[in-house]
Parts: structure tokens; C-alpha cells; sequence
């Protein structure tokens, strides 16, 4: 395996679950095209994830136990698969968030300084 | 961490199925997709714009699928399993093939698991009695000629008396517990079988020195060991179960035991405890322990027992020897001259087995390697054949990894799978070892004969292990050859060549080449295995052939306990004169006889030596002449030849003139050129005359591989001397005419008639006294020859597969040499060839290897040295003959060649 290509992966893999699990805690329960369609809204449709990137993410969130997906049905009398976050799910999210924090400030500093 | 392990786990139920299935993550997908196609059209697209805007934005469906069954599942568990599930499948479908491999496999696993498992018993783990057994030492002193009393360098034990203990104690440092440990023969009054007991003297300082615990009542303690305290015994699980049915109220029962050496006497002993099953101290026979001191006549304060201490903690044991040697100089007033070195008690215990455990280690080694190549050659062949599957896999996008981890997961399933039917042979193997092993349990036949820790050998968790890491290790080492040998190949190429184009030739070559070398590695171990199993058997040969001088064959040998109360010595040889007289008279006994022992017994006797004149002051000086008592018809019974003069007979009763017999070797020794018949010797301090009236042959005392030594013969009924008559009882011999097993109800008869209280034990056809003897020449001979069988069927198979295999190869081209018109001949001596030369080269590689490692049979080898001419000729030329009918066979099938057919078969 290239190291370079799973590097890239890790840095989105990582930002996708703080996106997904933040779009959880602001709305409640979502499906995944919902979810997409959120984060596609709110970065202007710089950000269009592709199935083959949102559902294996899901999937990795919900192996580990921050969220919880279910079977349910949408206003629009359509079945879809609703993800919720779970208690260790909004742990994550508050630990991630103050990680990025540390880490944006971190690259703030350094980008400032540098220009 | 936590979180990590939980993913891993759900993703291990994922790879189970057990989780989301896929036509659930499918529907998921094409929720996400629909959704995404109504949006666009609500922004105006038509349906198919709508359907392509949509695809465009959300991916394609089986990318995503595959990415979630990734993760799911952990892809490389995932991979095992197609891995696994396709091996099996290749294995089913070419079942002949996966036996044979198996099955070599089998043997060459089995054999190493069944070693194994006797070296991991009896080298390796630590002696149950004891979790300290590894700094439990003996003290070992060495004599040079100049100092020994024997007149030859010496090598024995240290021991010691309670006072000199006690001296040791209190002045070493790198001694955390000094003591003694001394075997002691004692019988349980009123027990048959109980009449020669084995225990041990001990003093009581070693129980709490190895931290024994008893399983009912205590241990000894100082107090025990006191003058005049009450003797107390301690018995074995075994003994408690055997003779006292596990009675729970052992505990302060009085036992009446008979000393069954020396003496005889009669005490009596408070049962203190029970030790338990696991407690084989200092050996397994052991079935009782008594404090040292009180048992001793006397009260045994000068009396010496042999010496066993405990290392103190991160004591080096040269420190501990450089310590200890020159107080105990000191303290026994050794001569100068003597030097001391310590002994692990468990390495003393294995020491005599150890070279040949070593040596059958390596063979199972030769052979599991002999397997080895076999089955990797094996696997060369028939990846050749499977080429073209190969070869599409990888064009399909395989890549090289994923094809070697599919090779290597076949080779490593047929080897789990030979791993698994080898176990099954170890335990045969073992129950073969442990029958052959197996000698009679006597003590007066030496220490030397039992196989230590039998009883320890068996299949565990630890010998399962390692047969699961061989396993493993063996699949991956025949799988390595194959496997980078195929999957290296540029696809395109292997297409080709699978296609039937021509390979190129070169790869041809390479390979004939590889499988040449592994057929002489084969070959010369085998070789090295079979010089080794060679030499064994015809030291074996010669061992069995020895002329004991004597005859075993038909003659039964027994004692007899009497009680010691009613029986005082003198009382012994009436017992025994009577006894002798009724034996004459069973029907199928042709002579009956009694002496103080028999051949093969251990017990030396010297009776105070053989002198040309008297001396009333002389001490008995070591390695005098073998005294023998006899009674008038032992030589008879025995068949000892007598070679000038006569035996002993009816006039040579008490009171008659006083004649002996010596053998030939004392007579060519003490009477070098004159006619020793006629003669007056004098025996020990005794003033009287004995003159000698016969010389009898020689005869192999003390064992088939021990040269003869000089002996005398005493009739018993004129014997006057000193000290006990039989010191380890009378022993009875009974020349039958046919079977001598037949006669022993008739005996028992015999004996109760006699005296209702007499106890006959040690029953056993002479024959089997000799066998016992040789019982460990025996079992290494066996097994050793064994694996040497197997190394060489499998390396012959192997000759034949790589032979086959290239007539198969070259049946083309043999097809055109004779339609080009070779004759049979030709093409016979053109196959053929490649067969002779790689055995040739295999021998002789083999025979080097050989004259290399026979020297470590140096120890096992009886009237044969390790570089045996004619074994090795013998085995060579055997082995060889073989080889060639191995190619031969191929070869023939090359000349049957039709070469219409051959032309054709491409």
C-alpha cells in the first residue's frame, strides 16, 4: 500500500466523522443522503461526498459505537436508514471539536507568523 | 483503545456475516441514489438528465459497495477464507495428491511430535517433586588411578555423615541446604510382592531443603532423626494404594519391614505420612522414605549417605564447586590428588539417556527434513501442472502477494492437516517407545536399566504446541520453493508456456536442476540415517550374540522371602538345601539350584579375596576376584562349561575336603603357566586351604557389553565364613525342559509346602533377565532403524517422482529419438542416467555426512567402531540398488514409448 494515499485518507476520515457527527448533534437523526445534502449546503457545494466515501464512514462511525443506525421511514413515506448519535458518539464530538480547535489555533499561529 | 477494539470486533462479526447484510447496505445505496435523482428533477432536469446528474454526484453504487464490504469485514480475515475455502477445494479435487502429501507429512511430524514429547518429559521439564529442582546438585569426586582404592580413576558421589552434613552446612555459603539421599531395599512382612521394597534413606533436613509436602500426616523433622527416637516411615501414594488400599487411617499404623540387604533383621515403623502421586523423589520407584540416622545400626553417626544440596540463590555452580571442594577435602580427609565438580540432580538423573535422545532428535530432524523435500518437490511438480491457472489468475489482476499467500495457505492446510494425522501416529509412537522402555523394575538388576521418567512421557499441551508451530513452519517451508518460483513469473509468459509453446528452456533447466538437488539432499540424508540405524542394528547383532557363557534358554529364576524371625541364618541353607531337593523333584525340571546371586544381578562379592598364602591380619583388598556361592548342581543349571578338572559334586559336602573352582580368566591371571587344578588358595583371613579342582569358562556377570572378570566358585554347604550368607537373599535358578514359565504353579506348591509363611518373588525365565539388560540397546536399535526406514521410502519415492516426472516431461522428445530410430536401449541408459548420477552424487554426499556423525553413536556402539567399513559399504550398495530400481522403473515406462502416440500427444 502507497503511504501517501493513506495519509490523505486518514486527514479526511477524520474530518468527515467531526462533519458527520456535528450535522448529528445540530439536526438529530438523519439518513445519508441527508447528511450529504447538509454538508453540500453548507460548504456551497465544495463539498460533495460520493456514496463510496459517506457509507463506509457511517459504517466505520457506527462499528465504533458513535452512532446508531435504524430503519425508518421520511416525510416523504420513503424508507431510509436514520442515523442517531449515541452518548459516546457526542463524547467524540466534544473532544474532537476541542482538538480541532487546539489545532486550527496551532495553524493559525504558525500560518500568521509565517506571512 | 477501547473504541478500536470494539470496531475490530464488530468487523470480526462483519467478516462472520453475522452484521448488516449486503442486500441491506444495496438498499441503503439506492435510497441515497433516488433521493439524489428526485432533487435534480425538482430542479428541473428531465428523468434521464436527472438519472445521469445523480450518478455523477453520488458515485458509482459498486465502488461504494465495495468499499463498505471492506469495511464491514477485515479484508485480510476475508482474504484467509477465500484463501482457505480455495485450498480445500484444490485439495478435493485432486485427492491422491493431498494424501500422499498428508500422509509424508504425517510421518515426518509424527515422528518429531512422538521425540519431542520424550525429550520435553525427561530433558526439559523441571522434576515435578520440586519446584527448585533446578539447584538441587550432587557433589561428584574424581579419583585419579594413583589415589583409588580400585587401583583405576574413579568417579563417584560424595557422601557424607550427619556430623560432616552439619560441618558443610554451617561453612558454605553457596549451600542453601545440605543432606543426604541413600537408597534403601527394605520388605513388608507378610506381602509377596512386598518383599524387596525400594526407598530411600534421607535425612531430614532434605524435605524441607526441596519444600516436599506430605499428602496426609507430616514430614520428618530433626526430632525424628534423634538417638533413640521412634522409627518412622514415610510411604509413597503408590505403596499406600498398592499394599494398603488407600486406607485413610494409615496414619500411626506400626508396619513390620524385614532389611532385604545385609543383615537381616526385623523392625518395626510408625507411618508418619503419605507423600503425594507427583512426589517421585529422588526416582519413581521410590515407594518409602525413613529418616537416615535411626535406621542405621548403631545409630549411624559415622555412617555416610550420599550427599545432595540446594544452590543458594545466584550461585553459579563453578563458584558454588570452588567453594565447596576444599572444605569437604577438609572435612572427610580426602586424599590430594582427588577433584570435586557438582551435578545437577536432574541432569544426573537423565545423564545415561541424554546422547541418544540427542542422537534420535536429529534423526526425526533428517527425517522430517526428508519429508520436507519430498512434498516441496511434490508441490513443484503440480504447480508446474497448474501453471495456467496461475498464470489467469494473475492475468485476472491477482497480485503477486495475494498469489503466494494462496499458495503458501495450501501448503501450510495439507501440513495442518499432517500435523493433526501425525499426533495421531505420536501417540502410537509412544506407546511403542514406552512398551520397549519398559523393563522389569528391579533393583538388584542396577539403577542403570530403567529409562527415567517413563512414566512423565505422554502428549500435552506444551508437545501440541510445538507440533502446531512445526506444522505451521513445515507448510511454510515446502510452500516457500513453489510459491515464489510460480508467482514471480511475467503472466503473459506463463500463459504461453501453459498454452504448450515451448517454455524457455532455461526455466526448463533451472527447474529440472532444483528438483535434482533436493532428490541428493534426500538421498544423503537418508544415507547419514541409514549408517547411523546400520551401525545400531550390528552393534545390536553383536550384543545378542555374545556368548554369555552360560545358557539362558530354559532356565527360571525366583527368590524366596523368608521371616526373619524364624529363619536366623544358619536356618537359610537348610531352607535352601530343602527347597533345592524339591524343585529335583517337579516334573519338568531337570536340575534345580540356589547361589548368593546370578549373572546380570548387581552385586559385587569378594568374600575377602583369593590368596596363595594365609595371613590371618590381611584387609580384603578392592578389586579382588568375584566370590560365588553356589550349590553342588548351580553350574549344571546355569550350563557354565567346566574346562579342565571337574565341577562340584555329591562328595563334596560339609565336612569333606574343602575345593573350589575358579574361572579361566583368574587362572591365566594368577596362574600364568602352571597347572592351577591341585592347588592351594586361601579366601580372605580364612587360615584354612581351599584347593582348586576345576576351571570353568567365563562367564559376562555383570552385563552382555561388560567384559568377563575373574571369578571363583565356593560350594555353599562348605562356606563357613563371615557376614551374611545371601545378602540380597538366596536367589533359586531351575533348568526346565521346556517352557520354564510352565513350571511355576508347581514351585509355588513347592514353597507353601515347605513353610506356609515363605513369599516367592522376582519370577522371571533367566532369558528375560538378560533382555532386560539390553532393553535400551534395543529400543534405540528399533527406532533409530525406524526412522531410518521411513528417511529412506520417502527419499526412494521421491527419486521415483522426480524421475516419473521427467519421462512424463520428455515423452515428446523420447517419441522422435526412436522414430528417429534409438533403440530401446539408448533411450533407457539416456533416462536412466540422470537417476544414477543424482544417487551417486546423494551417496556419496550422504557417506561424508555419515563419517561425520557416527562419531556421536560412539557411546551406543557395542564391538563396532563408528566408522564401520562394512556397514557403510553395505548400506551404500543396499541403498543404492534401491535408488537405481526407483529410476529404473520410470526409465522402463520411457522405452515403451510409442512414438506415434508421443508425437501426437501434443
Amino acid at each position: 500500500m502507497p503511504n501517501r494515499e493513506q495519509a490523505k485518507t486518514d486527514v479526511l476520515q477524520g474530518t468527515l466523522d467531526l462533519m458527520v457527527l456535528q450535522t448529528l448533534a445540530t439536526l438529530g437523526p438523519l439518513h445519508g443522503y441527508a447528511i450529504a445534502s447538509r454538508l453540500d449546503q453548507v460548504s456551497q457545494g465544495a463539498l460533495q461526498l460520493n456514496m463510496g466515501t459517506l457509507y463506509p464512514g457511517l459504517m466505520r462511525l457506527e462499528q465504533r459505537g458513535h452512532v446508531r443506525g435504524q430503519w425508518g421511514v421520511t416525510p416523504n413515506n420513503r424508507r431510509a436508514r436514520f442515523y442517531t448519535l449515541t452518548a459516546a458518539g457526542r463524547k467524540q464530538l466534544v473532544s474532537e471539536k476541542a482538538e480541532w480547535s487546539r489545532m486550527t489555533a496551532i495553524m493559525r499561529t504558525l500560518l500568521h507568523d509565517e506571512g | 483503545m477501547q473504541t478500536a477494539l470494539r470496531e475490530w470486533v464488530r468487523r470480526l462479526w462483519g467478516t462472520l456475516r453475522l452484521t448488516r447484510t449486503d442486500r441491506d447496505l444495496e438498499e441503503e445505496l439506492r435510497t441515497h441514489f433516488e433521493l439524489a435523482a428526485e432533487d435534480a428533477r425538482h430542479h428541473g432536469a428531465s428523468p434521464d438528465d436527472a438519472g445521469r446528474a445523480a450518478r455523477l454526484r453520488v458515485g458509482g453504487a459498486a465502488q461504494a459497495m465495495e468499499a463498505l464490504r471492506d469495511q464491514r469485514g477485515l479484508p485480510w480475515l476475508n482474504d484467509l477464507r477465500h484463501d482457505l475455502r480455495y485450498a480445500l477445494r484444490t485439495l478435493k479435487k485432486s485427492p491422491g495428491f493431498g494424501l500422499v502429501v498428508i500422509l509424508t507429512l504425517a510421518l515426518g511430524i509424527g515422528a518429531t511430535t512422538a521425540i519431542y514429547s520424550v525429550v520435553h518429559a525427561v530433558l526439559m521439564k523441571p522434576l515435578a517433586y520440586s519446584r527448585e529442582s533446578d539447584r538441587l546438585v550432587r557433589l561428584i569426586m574424581n579419583m585419579p588411578a594413583s589415589v583409588s582404592p580400585t587401583g583405576r580413576p574413579l568417579r563417584t558421589t560424595v557422601s557424607l555423615s550427619a556430623a560432616e552434613i552439619r560441618d558443610l552446612e554451617s561453612r558454605s555459603q553457596a549451600l542453601s541446604g545440605v543432606g543426604t539421599v541413600g537408597p534403601v531395599l527394605m520388605g513388608l512382612s507378610g506381602y509377596e510382592e512386598a518383599a524387596h521394597l525400594q526407598g530411600s534413606r534421607v535425612s531430614a533436613t532434605v524435605f524441607s531443603m526441596i519444600d516436599a509436602r506430605p499428602l496426609l500426616g507430616r514430614v520428618f523433622d530433626s526430632n525424628d532423626e534423634a538417638p533413640g527416637a521412634d522409627p518412622v516411615i514415610l510411604i509413597s501414594f503408590a505403596a499406600w494404594h498398592r499394599y494398603f488400599a488407600a486406607d485413610p487411617n494409615i496414619l500411626n499404623r506400626t508396619l513390620t519391614l524385614d532389611t532385604a540387604l545385609g543383615p537381616r533383621r526385623q523392625s518395626r515403623y510408625t507411618v508418619i505420612g503419605v507423600m503425594p502421586q507427583r512426589f517421585a523423589f529422588p526416582s519413581s520407584q521410590t515407594q518409602f522414605w525413613m529418616p537416615f540416622q535411626a535406621t542405621v545400626p548403631g545409630g549411624g553417626a559415622a555412617i555416610r549417605g550420599p550427599m545432595l544440596g540446594r544452590l543458594a540463590h545466584g550461585i553459579s555452580m563453578q563458584a558454588a564447586v570452588a567453594e565447596i571442594g576444599p572444605i569437604v577435602r577438609e572435612i572427610r580427609l580426602d586424599k590430594p590428588g582427588i577433584t570435586y565438580e557438582l551435578l545437577r540432580e536432574q541432569d544426573g538423573i537423565v545423564a545415561q539417556v541424554k546422547p541418544a535422545l540427542l542422537v534420535l532428535t536429529v534423526a526425526v530432524g533428517f527425517v522430517l527434513l526428508i519429508a520436507c523435500v519430498n512434498v516441496a518437490n511434490l508441490l513443484l511438480a503440480r504447480m508446474a501442472a497448474r501453471q495456467r491457472e496461475i498464470a489467469i489468475r494473475g492475468a485476472l489482476g491477482a497480485g503477486r502477494g495475494r498469489l503466494i499467500r494462496q499458495v503458501l495457505t495450501e501448503s501450510v492446510v495439507l501440513a495442518m492437516i499432517g500435523g493433526v494425522a501425525g499426533t495421531a501416529l505420536a501417540f502410537g509412537g509412544i506407546t511403542l517407545l514406552q512398551m520397549l522402555a519398559t523393563t522389569l523394575s528391579r533393583i538388584d538388576l542396577g539403577t542403570g536399566v530403567g529409562f527415567p521418567r517413563l512414566d512423565e512421557i505422554g502428549i500435552d499441551g506444551s508437545v501440541l504446541l510445538y507440533t502446531a508451530a512445526t506444522s505451521v513452519v513445515t507448510g511454510l517451508a515446502v510452500g516457500l520453493l513453489p510459491a515464489f518460483r510460480y508467482a514471480r513469473r511475467d503472466p503473459m509468459e506463463s500463459l504461453r508456456a501453459a498454452a504448450g509453446a515451448s517454455a524457455s528452456p532455461a526455466g526448463v533447466v533451472e527447474a529440472s536442476t532444483l528438483r535434482g538437488a533436493l532428490v541428493v539432499i534426500q538421498i544423503a540424508l537418508a544415507m547419514i540415517l541409514l549408517v547411523g540405524g546400520g551401525l545400531l542394528m550390528n552393534s545390536f547383532i553383536k550384543l545378542s550374540g555374545v556368548d554369555p557363557g552360560y545358557q539362558p534358554a530354559h532356565v527360571l529364576t525366583f527368590q524366596v522371602a523368608l521371616p526373619v524371625d524364624r529363619y536366623p541364618d544358619a536356618r537359610l541353607k537348610t531352607f535352601a538345601e530343602d527347597l533345592a531337593a524339591g524343585l529335583r523333584s517337579v516334573p519338568g525340571v531337570r536340575a534345580a539350584a540356589y547361589a548368593n546371586q546370578l549373572p546380570m544381578v548387581q552385586l559385587r562379592d569378594t568374600a575377602g579375596g583369593l590368596w596363595k598364602t594365609p595371613d590371618r591380619g590381611r584387609t580384603p583388598a578392592p578389586g579382588g576376584p568375584d566370590a560365588r556361592l553356589v550349590s553342588r548342581e548351580y553350574l549344571d543349571v546355569m550350563g557354565i562349561r567346566v574346562i579342565a578338572g571337574r565341577g562340584f559334586s555329591e562328595r563334596d559336602g560339609a565336612g569333606r575336603p574343602r575345593v573350589l573352582l575358579v574361572n579361566r580368566l583368574l587362572a591365566g591371571r594368577d596362574f600364568p603357566g602352571e597347572d592351577p587344578i591341585g592347588q592351594q588358595v586361601y579366601i580372605g583371613r580364612d587360615p584354612y586351604p581351599w584347593q582348586i579342582v576345576g576351571i570353568v569358562d567365563n562367564v559376562r556377570q555383570f552385563g552382555l557389553d561388560r567384559e568377563p572378570e575373574p571369578q571363583f566358585f565356593v560350594d555353599v554347604r562348605q562356606w563357613s565364613g563371615t557376614g551374611p550368607l545371601f545378602p540380597i537373599g538366596a536367589y533359586y535358578a531351575v533348568r526346565a525342559d521346556g517352557n520354564p514359565v510352565s513350571v511355576i504353579p508347581n514351585i509355588r506348591a513347592i514353597v507353601r509346602r515347605l513353610d506356609r509363611q515363605a513369599a516367592l518373588f522376582n519370577i522371571a525365565p533367566m532369558e528375560q533377565l538378560v533382555t532386560t539388560t539390553i532393553a535400551q540397546p534395543r529400543m534405540y536399535t528399533m527406532l533409530l532403524s525406524i526412522f531410518a526406514g521411513i528417511g529412506a521410502t520417502l527419499a526412494v519415492i521421491g527419486i521415483y517422482g522426480v524421475m516419473a516426472y521427467r519421462v512424463t516431461q520428455r515423452t515428446r522428445e523420447i517419441g522422435i529419438r526412436m522414430a528417429l530410430g534409438a533403440r530401446r536401449a539408448q533411450v533407457l541408459a539416456l533416462v536412466l542416467r540422470k537417476g544414477v548420477t543424482l544417487t551417486i552424487i546423494g551417496i556419496a554426499v550422504g557417506l561424508v555426512g555419515a563419517a561425520a556423525a557416527t562419531r556421536f553413536l560412539q557411546g551406543m556402539l557395542f564391538g563396532i567402531t563408528p566408522l564401520d567399513a562394512r556397514t557403510f559399504a553395505a548400506v551404500s550398495l543396499l541403498f543404492g540398488l534401491v535408488a537405481m530400481l526407483a529410476s529404473y522403473v520410470p526409465a522402463r515406462r520411457a522405452t515403451k514409448v510409442d512414438p506415434i502416440v508421443a508425437l501426437r500427444s501434443e
